[in-house]
């Protein structure tokens, strides 16, 4: 293997080698940069290689022939090796990228790039701290001159600013190496480790060492001048700025901090943890692509500075999730940098460009998931090993802290995605240099190789090696095939998926699987109706359906916790993609990501240390944290049913998304979060806080959303809103069923499970199709289509009737299950109150029938067909189907009573031929729908009896008998139609929830915007910064220690 | 003696910095920083001095086999060269952008060039 330290002499070779070029042969000075940055990466994968699969053991190299300390000795470990592979190739990919700028500069500029990867490898290798110092210099003199390698001038100035600064920094530097000296008489970083420096009083020198490494990590505040580099230099060396220097720069801090002691860790993690925090707080407020990414670029290196603090817990793990960090932000920062040099403009907005060119689109998604952490990408099995880590050693305070700025990262990262993808696009395809455009793929899929290959590092399955995982991935590669093809596969996936695995599903794992899997393939039905080729329509959706398929068949913590979130992101593009989706998309996110950490967390208190934890012993955990854990994952899985006060994302996701999307996200998944709530019931069971059941708090949510949810449904205008608005009061009622903890309460809630899917599903399809013919999802721009529409009109009456619980259909089935449930149960108040939503909701249900079909027909709808066929067959699948369970509810629930019997003592229902008997009376489906079919069969043919007394009214004879009123929907009958109701109940509606989560969003903004004042642009400021910086830690740190 | 450099020393990179803060002008904060760096150079020294040595050259005054006892530490010395050399290199950096910010700018306040800011 070629020694290490050729990195070093090729870089140094090459860039002396072009000084002697002419300067006319500017492609072959070009060729030999390339060539040596190639080798320069080809050494150190090689190494990484060797290191990794222990061909090859850690190696020093000794320079002039003599041990250190007499002569600097390098080291390359695999650490050393991971991180100069990272150097090494964002220089390659960098310089090809820069390639025109390069050029145009001539053989000068190549070489200083040349120094600037050698320095910064040099810093990774080196085991001399005086030599650090001399690769740093090397490192602020080649970054000096390549942020003149920019078009913007006022990178001038930032270079300025930045030179300023460093004579501050190598100041301090200096004067800690040589008094570090004086204390050790080394300047051997592996002899200081020999001697705890505190012991001999070298704790000033080393704290000046310690702070000069630091400062080049950028931290908070005092980084201005960082933030002014990105904001002005070319992205193609912004890159480089940010995945290089930031892993040398943390690799040094890191080396140096190791020989400190433990008790320098915890100063680490304040700053890591502040800058973190504080800079992805300031990015709120940016809306300069570059200078945000600059904001996030500071925030990650203060990330890996706070696991660094945490080395002294990780053990041997410490590499996996440090490296993890590190990793993900270099690849995906610096893929996003290179995205930023092909967009002409630099506010968020102008990334819509990207439309025109879907696979950068991918790429973009791939580099934030990435940055983000979300599966299956390195960032994701750190954050979950550390978040273990964390939690077993009581460091539940760091972890919170990293998982709000995780959050608030999220936040301002996905907002831009919604941005890019939901404004309005310029119309002209840009033309993209190649060589740029291949860079930046090729940083995508080494993000994905990195996922890869942490993933077959981590303790757990691989995710990338998850068939469903796979198959959603595969639909990217065939995004290029008609829609309609694309959808047949898209079915048959699913149903393989079922057949493949519903041998081995328990009975409650069988009705989640038939929801997600068999509805998940009946909605996919209606897709159908799209033609051309729906780009990025089929892997979000099965993304989404992967997770979900992941879900039901996890087994441990992790990977439901990974499944989780596949299905939320999933789904989260899934709504984007409706017209005005872009707030509820990225809200609905949030909420998704905020609960996602939660069940984070629950299941981090849960293992205590001892991951992996299987779900099934969930049931062990005991003592103090027992009630935690119950509360933190039960917010997590409210955050997906949509519970009262984490609500707000709801209407809008479902209600602007596509006509097909509707049903998925509400009929199916709605259902995830009433599967972690199973869970999480059946395993831990009644948990108590302060004294108080949380069950019974859960009781009280339910009923609450139950009713809420229904008034809140009844006041609105828009059809789809309604319907949505009704899902919160629905899965209020499933929550209610769970929460009574006793086995009919159980049963009802497996009942809403399946008719809620069907219900839900089959109206929201009909009346997508309706807005599809009319234009309109306002009520009250229809009327009378009851002739036009007849199918559809058949499909919402038979939902409406299962909906309301009325006789016949199976939504009585549910009401019956749950009258006998509530008979044992003893919570009496809200008890009341879901008694109360259940009029309410026929309150809102009848208008759809009433507004939309019956009543007069508008003018501009007399030609109008019923809906598209292929969005009502899967509705009249729905229709035959509730006729079906209607009769024979046993069918499915039978089994289930008998499992869910497993977990109850008490008695459940008896099943004896077509006849349901529980203790207090019975439930005959087929008699009732007999006497029920009876009585409509005598009125209808009594009123049809009576139809010749009918009397035609004319079309306008009251409505517009005097005028033409301004505002056409303030005289019409239906709108605002219980208003009323309105005034006697409208305080309940007040939007208090929405105004909670704005006033925090707005908080955030208004620190961020407070606080981001403090960068001036001065120069000199930004020098007093880095001063106060120092002398405040001083300060900070006497305290810690 | 060495009291007396080392309080030099750092009363030179005081200055250094006290000057580089308060001088507006790019060309007197430059200056400040050769102060300043010239300040470290001698904190440098400095720590290696030890009263009543010679100087670490090993020549016919100081044999080999005598050198541990009567030279000062060279280590120090050798560090400081070495500053010296990325000092003068960083101050030609320092020079250069000066110069190029004067063309475009037309000033050489650094209060004025303020437009990357928040």
């Amino acid at each position: 293997m070629v020694s290490a330290i050729f990195i070093i002499v090729v870089g140094l070779g090459a860039a002396f080698a072009l000084g002697l070029l002419k300067d006319s042969w500017r492609n072959g000075a070009f060729a030999l940069t390339m060539a040596a940055l190639a080798v320069m990466s080809w050494i150190s994968i090689s190494w990484l290689g060797a290191l990794a699969s222990g061909a090859a053991q850690p190696t020093d190299i000794l320079t002039a022939g003599v041990q250190p300390p007499f002569a600097i000795n390098l080291r390359v470990g695999l650490a050393e090796a991971g991180l100069l592979s990272v150097i090494t190739l964002t220089g390659l990919l960098s310089a090809l990228y820069l390639r025109d700028a390069l050029m145009q500069q001539g053989r000068r500029s190549m070489a200083v790039l040349l120094i600037a990867i050698m320095a910064l490898s040099g810093i990774v290798l080196t085991r001399d701290i005086f030599n650090l110092f001399v690769f740093f210099e090397l490192m602020v003199i080649s970054t000096g001159g390549l942020v003149l390698l920019s078009d913007d001038e006022r990178a001038i100035g930032a270079g300025f600013k930045y030179l300023v600064v460093t004579q501050v920094i190598s100041i301090l530097l200096l004067v800690g190496i040589i008094f570090t000296y004086h204390a050790q008489g080394s300047l051997n970083i592996d002899d200081f480790a020999a001697q705890p420096l505190a012991a001999k009083g070298a704790g000033l020198a080393f704290f000046l060492l310690l702070m000069a490494l630091v400062l080049e990590l950028k931290p908070f505040p005092a980084n201005g001048w960082a933030l002014d580099i990105y904001e002005s230099a070319h992205p193609g060396f912004s890159a480089i700025f940010s995945a290089a220097s930031g892993t040398a720069a943390v690799y040094a801090a890191d080396k140096v901090l190791a020989t400190g002691g433990a008790e320098w860790l915890p100063l680490a993690t304040f700053i890591g943890l502040f800058t973190f925090l504080a800079s992805n707080i300031l990015a709120l407020r940016q809306d300069n692509d570059r200078r945000l990414l600059g904001y996030s670029s500071v925030a990650q290196i203060g990330l890996v500075l706070a696991v660094i603090g945490q080395r002294d817990i990780l053990g041997d793990q410490f590499l996996y999730i440090a490296g993890g960090i590190l990793i993900a932000h270099a690849v995906a920062k610096a893929g996003l940098f290179w995205i930023s040099g092909v967009i002409t403009r630099r506010e968020l907005t102008a990334w819509t460009v990207l439309r025109l060119n879907p696979p950068l689109v991918v790429a973009f998604a791939t580099f934030l998931a990435m940055l983000i952490g979300l599966p299956p990408f390195p960032g994701f099995y750190a954050k979950w090993e550390l978040a273990h880590h964390l939690v077993a050693e009581g460091r539940v305070a760091v972890l919170v802290l990293i998982l709000i700025g995780a959050l608030i990262e999220a936040g301002y990262l996905f907002r831009w995605f919604g941005l890019a993808i939901k404004r309005e696009a310029p119309v002209a395809r840009p033309k993209y240099a190649p060589g740029k455009v291949l860079v930046i793929y090729a940083a995508a899929l080494l993000g994905w190789y990195a996922g890869y290959r942490w993933g077959a590092l981590s303790q757990y399955d691989n995710l990338l090696q998850a068939m469903p995982l796979m198959v959603a991935l595969g639909f990217l590669l065939i995004e290029g095939l008609p829609a309609r093809i694309k959808n047949v596969i898209a079915i048959a996936a699913l149903c393989v998926w079922f057949w493949l695995s519903y041998g081995s599903f328990d009975p409650l794992q069988m009705i989640f699987g038939v929801i997600f899997m068999i509805g998940g393939a009946v909605i996919f039905l209606a897709s159908f109706h799209e033609t051309g080729r729906r780009l990025g329509f089929y892997p979000p959706a099965m993304l989404m359906y992967a997770g979900l398929a992941m879900l039901i068949v996890a087994e441990s913590s992790f990977a439901f916790f990974a499944a989780w979130e596949v299905l939320t992101i999933g789904s989260y593009f899934l709504i984007l993609r409706g017209k005005k989706s872009e707030p509820h998309a990225l809200s609905y996110l949030m909420f998704s990501l905020g609960g996602a950490f939660a069940i984070l967390l629950g299941f981090a208190l849960a293992a205590g240390g001892t991951a992996p934890l299987a779900i099934a012993d969930l049931a062990q955990v005991t003592g103090a944290v027992a009630p935690w854990v119950f509360v933190l994952l039960a917010i997590g899985f409210m955050t997906k049913t949509a519970a009262i006060g984490l609500h707000i994302w709801l209407p809008g996701a479902h209600a602007e998304a596509e006509a097909d999307v509707s049903p998925m996200v509400s009929g199916v998944l709605l259902k995830a979060g009433l599967y972690g709530m199973f869970l999480l019931l059946m395993t831990m069971g009644r948990q108590h806080l302060f004294g108080v059941d949380l069950t019974y708090v859960l009781l009280w949510i339910g009923a609450l959303s139950a009713l809420l949810g229904n008034l809140m449904a009844i006041f609105q205008e828009d059809a789809k809103r309604l319907l949505a608005y009704s899902s919160i009061g629905q899965m209020g009622y499933a929550l209610f069923g769970l929460a009574m903890m006793n086995h009919l309460g159980w049963l009802m809630a497996l009942m809403f499970v399946i008719n809620h899917y069907v219900y839900k599903s089959l109206l929201f399809l009909s009346v997508g199709g309706v807005a599809k013919r009319t234009g309109t999802r306002d009520m009250y721009r229809m009327g009378g289509l009851i002739k036009l529409m007849p199918l559809s009109f058949i499909a919402v009456l038979i939902g409406i009737i299962t909906m309301s619980g009325v006789p016949p259909l199976s939504g009585f089935g549910g009401r019956w299950i749950f009258y006998n449930a509530i008979m044992t149960a003893d919570a009496r108040l809200p008890m009341v109150l879901v008694f109360l939503s259940g009029p309410i909701a026929f309150l809102y249900l009848f208008r759809l029938i009433h507004t939309i079909f019956l009543g007069q027909l508008k003018d501009e709808h007399r030609q109008l067909k019923d809906a598209p066929f292929w969005i009502l067959l899967p509705q009249m699948i729905y229709v035959a189907f509730l006729l079906g369970f209607a009769v024979l509810p046993g069918m499915a629930l039978r089994r289930v009573d008998a499992y869910i019997g497993e977990h109850f003592t008490e008695q459940g229902l008896s099943w004896e031929g077509l006849t349901i008997t529980s203790e207090f009376g019975y439930w005959s489906p087929v008699q009732i729908m007999i006497v029920i079919g009876t009585i409509f069969t005598l009125l209808f043919l009594l009123l049809l009896a009576l139809n010749h007394k009918a009397q035609w009214v004319k079309q306008f004879n009251i409505v517009y008998a005097a005028e033409r009123p301004f505002r056409p929907e303030t005289t019409h009958f239906a709108w605002n139609f219980f208003a009323p109701y309105r005034r006697a109940l409208g305080f309940l509606l007040a939007p208090l929830v929405t105004r909670f989560w704005g006033a925090i969003t707005n908080a955030l903004h208004e620190t961020a915007e407070f606080t981001r004042k403090l960068y001036t642009g001065n120069g000199q400021t930004y020098a007093v910064h880095v001063l106060v910086f120092v002398v405040v830690l001083y300060l900070v740190a006497g305290g810690i220690s | 003696m060495i009291t007396i450099a080392m309080t030099t020393g750092f009363v030179l990179i005081l200055i250094g910095l006290y000057g580089a803060l308060t001088n507006t002008n790019i060309l007197r904060m430059i200056v400040s920083f050769t102060i300043a760096s010239t300040g470290v150079n001698v904190v440098l020294v400095s720590v290696g001095y030890m009263p009543g040595r010679t100087a670490p050259i090993l020549d016919d005054a100081v044999p080999v086999g005598s050198a541990t006892t009567s030279i000062i530490d060279p280590i120090p010395q050798a560090l400081v060269l070495t500053a010296i050399v990325i000092g003068l290199g960083v101050t030609a950096l320092m020079l250069a952008y000066a110069y190029r910010l004067f063309r475009i700018r037309q000033t050489l306040d650094i209060s004025k060039i303020v437009e990357l800011k928040w």
